[in-house]
């Protein structure tokens, strides 16, 4: 096996319970993160992402399977493995009466780092990080979004090589959830790492990830690129008419290349085949009514996350 | 990686808990109030019973003892109650440190905010009821604080092993453990007192030892500081083992992962 950042081979855990009951959280997982991309792991809530990342960075260990990260055994290595990587957690957490520079302080020495490399590295990680006006602010005072930065500015004290990022924009808002990802692609582009990352925000996977998995139930259902993703699965295309007067709407359902309908008074959502050449056939289907508008829309991860969510 | 940063890796816990320890005003009870109260009491109580010399000191040595144990003991468990009171039991695991690290570290700071008592209660013992600490010399004092800490720092290691054990409910232990040392090893009263089979457990804790070390400075009687030294060197050596094995115990469980949410 060559220096991949993650090689995983039938990875598989299950959590004990009372009376002895197990969860299974991991099924057989098995997949591949290339140097330097950024890999996205997706799925609905309790879908596994989080025990999955968990994994990968050694937090916790599967009961079955082989797994290398950046090339070495996860167990027989994990010593020399947790000075290459680093992850920011969803939700993050750190000592609350410790301030953002503290923290940074802490954590740096706890990777081996004193004297002035580690004043100068937290001092660079509060800078690339925005986070100067707040170094002195205990943790326990600071916004969502202060917090993720501060997570992620940890996460970068040890320059991993191999940068975990479990749901790192969950609970932000909308603009700052757009800087976090702007903030993420800017690391890995000027640190050249491998980062992996879960999210259930299609958006975001969409932006960042050069590959994605989808879990669901513990279990990869499909691997690939987005837009590959989106190919395979023959979404076909959105199509959304809005109108007046009536439609059949049970026979329009079953016209040739017209995979799926939802409808709400006045308006129709339609996931056709437009190879098939149907559209022509559809529009007619709306003779007896008046056309307002027609909207015709590539499918997006989100239909992709919808069709294997199902 | 040199030597000053293997260093900072210890020093990492002693950081973090200083810094914690100086915004939190429940330390002047940790090491001003409590110790205080602990040593008045019993000061008192040997005035009220007007008990000899020799009988001062074995009690004030008991509570001292004591006192000075409760606050290291509690700075090596602090080591993981903060970060699992504060759910960042994830970012501390997640990076290279070993259960030595993380215990050394702490009790680092335990052993200097001991020492602040130490010297405090030594001061106020000398002048409220004329007990010489310091009578016997500088290095029964210093043998006899250095059995307290390792105590302090086998205690320490049990109540982390079963935070990683048994989750958030053990922290418990953090103030149990020390009432235990408190009825079996002699603090107030001789071993030869208690039933057969907590004479047993008595001599199965190095901190008797130690205690009786101490006090034939000021009572002559047998002691065997060999073998408390010996127990207490075998507890800190399998404590750690065990408590490298808790660790990987909970990565293995997920109890790691349960922690940190």
């Amino acid at each position: 096996m060559g220096e991949k950042p993650v090689q995983a081979q039938g990875i598989c855990k299950s959590y004990r319970r009372f009376f002895g009951a197990t969860t299974t959280v991991l099924k057989d997982i098995s997949m591949e993160v290339e140097t330097g991309e950024i890999f996205g792991l997706l799925g609905p809530n309790g879908s596994g992402k989080t025990t999955l990342i968990s994994i990968f960075s050694t937090l916790i260990y599967p009961e079955v399977g082989r797994l290398r990260i950046l090339g070495l055994d996860a167990h027989k290595g994990r010593d020399e493995i947790r000075k290459l990587i680093n992850i920011s957690t969803a939700k993050p957490n750190f000592p609350w009466s410790l301030t953002v520079k503290e923290n940074l302080r802490h954590f740096g020495m706890l990777y081996g780092l004193y004297g002035p490399a580690l004043s100068q590295t937290v001092r660079d990680q509060i800078d690339a990080f925005e986070l100067g006006d707040f170094q002195d602010m205990k943790f326990e005072d600071l916004s969502t979004g202060l917090k993720q930065r501060l997570s992620l500015a940890k996460a970068m004290l040890n320059r991993p090589r191999l940068l975990f990022l479990d749901e790192p924009t969950t609970g932000l808002d909308p603009d700052i959830s757009m800087k976090t990802r702007q903030l993420i692609q800017r690391i890995h582009e000027e640190e050249e790492i491998s980062v992996v990352l879960s999210t259930h925000y299609m958006p975001e996977a969409e932006m960042l990830c050069d590959r994605i998995a989808f879990l669901r139930k513990g279990e990869i259902v499909a691997l690939d690129t987005p837009q590959n993703l989106k190919n395979q699965l023959g979404l076909g295309e959105k199509v959304t008419v809005l109108y007046e007067g009536s439609v059949g709407l049970a026979e329009l359902e079953r016209l040739p290349g017209v995979i799926n309908v939802f409808s709400a008074p006045g308006r129709v959502e339609m996931m056709i085949d437009r190879s098939a050449e149907n559209l022509d056939m559809i529009v007619k289907h709306f003779a007896k009514a008046r056309i307002l508008d027609i909207i015709i829309m590539q499918p997006d991860l989100e239909d992709v996350f919808l069709e294997l969510a199902r | 990686m040199n030597w000053r940063g293997k260093l900072n890796k210890y020093l990492a816990s002693a950081y973090k808990n200083w810094i914690i320890s100086r915004r939190n005003i429940f330390t002047i009870f940790e090491i001003f109030f409590w110790p205080m109260i602990s040593l008045l009491s019993i000061g008192l109580l040997t005035k009220f019973l007007k008990v000899d010399e020799g009988m001062v000191s074995f009690l004030l040595v008991g509570a001292i003892a004591l006192t000075i144990l409760q606050v290291a003991q509690i700075d090596v468990a602090y080591v993981l109650l903060f970060d699992m009171w504060s759910k960042s039991i994830k970012n501390t695991f997640i990076a290279p440190v070993r259960s030595y690290h993380l215990v050394f570290g702490a009790l680092l700071f335990g052993i200097v905010r001991g020492s602040v008592v130490f010297f405090i209660l030594v001061v106020v013992s000398h002048y409220l009821f004329g007990f010489n600490f310091l009578a016997g010399g500088l290095l029964p004092v210093l043998i006899f604080l250095a059995g307290v800490f390792a105590v302090s720092a086998i205690i320490g290691i049990i109540v982390c092993i079963s935070i990683l054990t048994f989750g958030q409910k053990a922290d418990v232990a953090a103030w149990s453990l020390s009432g235990l040392i408190l009825l079996v090893s002699g603090i107030y009263y001789p071993v030869d007192v208690l039933p057969l089979p907590l004479q047993a457990a008595a001599r199965a804790i190095p901190l008797t030892y130690f205690l009786e070390y101490y006090r034939s400075v000021f009572i002559p009687e047998q002691h065997n500081l060999v073998l408390g030294a010996t127990l207490a060197g075998l507890y800190l050596v399998v404590g750690l083992i065990l408590f490298d094995r808790a660790i990987e115990r909970a990565r293995r469980t997920g109890i790691m992962l349960r922690l940190s949410e």
